[in-house]
């Protein structure tokens, strides 16, 4: 069954149809890939998934329920965690809380448990630590927990905004271009962690990548978009044979050329 | 962490001035000095228990052993611990939260009529009963019922409010608060619950029997007067004392957290599951409920409560303390609170009672070209007349030269030494 469900999903922006008719299904345990041209409507496709954006028509199901229409805390609660375009740690915060933070929805615990430090708030917030450390060895932040987050070098910030996705618990975790501004080494060190994430902790995994080796080598499925459309969708191996995807990357006349 | 060797000077100064403060209670640089020793205790870190300590001897034994000669040491501790607890609730909607709000007195206001119309003949124009309400426990009932009153209101202030950002936010919040002020000033008709612009006095205290004969007990007599003066003063360090507390354990929690979240990045925050008007509207209610509490203590320290006590001014005064101390510190906002307070009321007055003393003498001051009579010294120069000035200048100085305050923010970080620069990527 698809853990992902997207439906003839549509947003405009006035005039402006960023995501037009999109559908498509994401199988759990899958790594599923979106790539296109900048402008693609990637990145607000992926804001409509979590709740930053009302889609103007169609829907999304998770786990065969609703997703579109809620709230993004509501979302991040029913366990679909995203990382940022754009990083957005919490700066002033440090490695440390900033896991601790994105633990909110599984920290049980009320207002005045917090005043009167109860037990429920003992028990609560060392299971909270117990598992923020564990997340920031399992992405090797651990020697830098009590740095503010925005003193963090540029990849140690991408791999903070994982942790902090994972920290959620989520069973499907949607990426957007976590290989961004990153080298080749850094960029092996991404596609290993992706694979670890499906495979050791059995996340679904949906990306938004622009490295093209990162997607044709880990993906399972690959969804292309074009000015909001679907313009192709297969495995990585054929839907790089699409003339569609080719026009699209290379512009109108790039096929003649090439042949 | 810092070394033992300037706690030990800290502790030193501690003595010297506490001693100095005893044996002239009038004079300013004593008290000045036990200040800035507060102040240090505040500001070093690690040490934890003997900064405390040092505070302890310094409020529970060198001030009030002095304040029994001079009575306006407590005064002018008592209104810097009011400060400070709105300050500290402040600091949780401005500094930690992020949400400016210029209308913050009002929570104050409602915290001082909850008591007010209740501690006085007041609550008699408009039901059945006896009032005032005298006797001990309800001063303290009511106080606690301040802390529920001001916190609603500040839930009620809070939901149309929070879906506003930034400079909206604040337009608003400073509106809300003058429509408090500006109700407490007009709900003497039809029913009349407030009094209007008269106010409302005289408000009760609590019964201080115990502490009368306590100070019999030590041969301070029972001039009431003194007793109030430090039952207030004793009241307003317990009540700070149980406001930082409750502070820095929510600091330290899921709500903490989430507060700063919020102000440091809305949409993350969202995303990680943070509720952001369940959120904002903790923080409001929190910040409101300090401020609440120790309206209804100033009410019956002040006897009088009037619509004039809770104007915008007010609002900005505590708003200053909170970016002065260093905005979303704890330390920072009691820092902030006592450098105000102090200003305001204890270093211009002294700096004014100079000047007039200067022009008194007729001093002339002859630099053989120029001479100049100190008694033509014009009364322009009066500190009361450009006090908001001093004040401004003092925010853009610290806005240029230290723009995150006096006590930055520190989340619970490592100490600078062990941070490695090592350049690690990847």
């Amino acid at each position: 069954m698809a853990i992902l469900d997207v439906q003839n999903l549509t947003k405009r922006f006035g005039g402006l149809v960023a995501v037009n008719e999109v559908s498509f299904g994401v199988e759990a345990g899958q790594i599923f890939s979106l790539i296109g041209p900048n402008g693609a409507g990637k990145t607000t496709l992926f804001n409509v998934l979590t709740g930053v954006y009302r889609p103007e028509g169609g829907r999304v199901l998770y786990k065969g329920k609703r997703l579109s229409g809620l709230p993004p805390e509501r979302i991040a609660h029913r366990g679909v965690a995203r990382t940022f375009q754009n990083i957005r740690l919490f700066g002033a915060m440090t490695v440390y809380e900033n896991v601790l933070v994105g633990q909110h929805p599984s920290i049980r615990y009320n207002y005045l448990d917090a005043i009167f430090r109860t037990f429920r708030y003992f028990r609560a917030e060392k299971k909270a630590r117990v598992r923020a450390h564990e997340l920031l060895e399992y992405l090797g932040l651990n020697d830098r927990a009590f740095e503010l987050a925005r003193n963090l070098p540029y990849g140690a910030q991408r791999r903070l905004e994982i942790a902090r996705a994972l920290a959620l618990r989520p069973s499907l975790l949607l990426l957007d271009e976590p290989a961004a501004g990153m080298n080749p080494q850094e960029t092996d060190e991404v596609k290993h962690l992706i694979r670890r994430l499906r495979d050791d902790l059995h996340i679904t995994v949906v990306l938004i990548e622009h490295h093209m080796k990162v997607v044709m080598e880990i993906s399972d499925r690959v969804v292309v978009l074009d000015h909001g459309r679907k313009i192709a969708e297969g495995r990585p191996a054929d839907v790089r044979k699409v003339p569609a995807v080719i026009e699209a990357y290379l512009g109108k006349g790039a096929l003649e050329m090439i042949a | 962490m810092t070394p033992g060797w300037i706690i030990a000077v800290i502790a030193a100064a501690g003595l010297a001035s506490g001693g100095a403060l005893m044996a002239w209670p009038r004079s300013t640089w004593p008290l000045l000095g036990v200040l800035g020793v507060l102040f240090a205790c505040l500001s070093v870190r690690g040490h934890k228990s003997s900064r405390f300590a040092i505070a302890l001897a310094l409020l529970l034994f060198f001030i009030p052993a002095a304040g029994t000669e001079n009575t306006f040491l407590f005064e002018l501790v008592t209104q810097m611990g009011i400060f400070a607890a709105m300050a500290l609730g402040l600091n949780i909607v401005v500094g930690m939260a992020g949400l400016l709000d210029l209308g913050y007195a009002a929570f104050f206001a409602i915290g001082a009529y909850t008591w007010a119309i209740f501690g006085s003949g007041q609550a008699a124009e408009f039901m059945s009963g006896s009032f005032p309400l005298a006797g001990w426990p309800y001063f303290y009932l009511f106080s606690a019922l301040a802390i529920i009153t001001a916190a609603l209101t500040g839930t009620l202030i809070g939901l149309p409010a929070l879906r506003l950002r930034g400079d909206y936010l604040a337009i608003v919040t400073l509106g809300l608060g003058q429509v408090v002020r500006v109700l407490a000033n007009n709900l003497d008709q039809p029913v009349n619950i407030t009094n209007g612009p008269q106010g409302i006095t005289p408000i009760e205290r609590p019964p201080i029997g115990w502490l009368l004969g306590f100070m019999r007990f030590i041969g301070l007599g029972d001039n009431p007067a003194l007793g109030y003066a430090i039952f207030f003063y004793l009241l307003v360090l317990a009540v700070i004392g149980i406001v930082v507390l409750v502070n820095v354990r929510l600091d330290r929690s899921r709500f903490g957290r989430a507060w700063v979240a919020i102000r440091e990045d809305e949409i993350a925050a969202r995303a990680s599951g943070i509720s952001l008007t369940r959120t904002k509207l903790q923080a409001f209610a929190t910040g409101a409920a300090f401020s609440g509490v120790m309206g209804a203590i100033f009410s019956a320290k002040q006897l009088f409560v009037s619509p004039e006590s809770f104007t915008l001014l007010q609002s900005i005064t505590i708003l200053a303390m909170v970016i002065l101390g260093g905005m979303g510190s704890i330390r920072g906002a009691l820092v902030g609170a006592m450098a105000v307070t102090l200003l305001n009321i204890e270093v211009l007055k002294s700096f004014s009672d100079f000047l007039v003393d200067l022009r008194q003498s007729g001093y002339v001051l002859d630099l053989g070209i120029v001479s100049f009579n100190f008694a033509n010294l014009s009364d322009q120069v009066e500190p009361a007349k450009y006090e908001r000035m001093i004040f401004g200048i003092i925010l853009i100085l610290m806005m240029i030269f230290r723009p995150s305050g006096l006590i930055p923010e520190s989340r619970h970080r490592l100490e600078a030494g062990s941070e490695k620069k090592d350049g690690m990527t990847g």
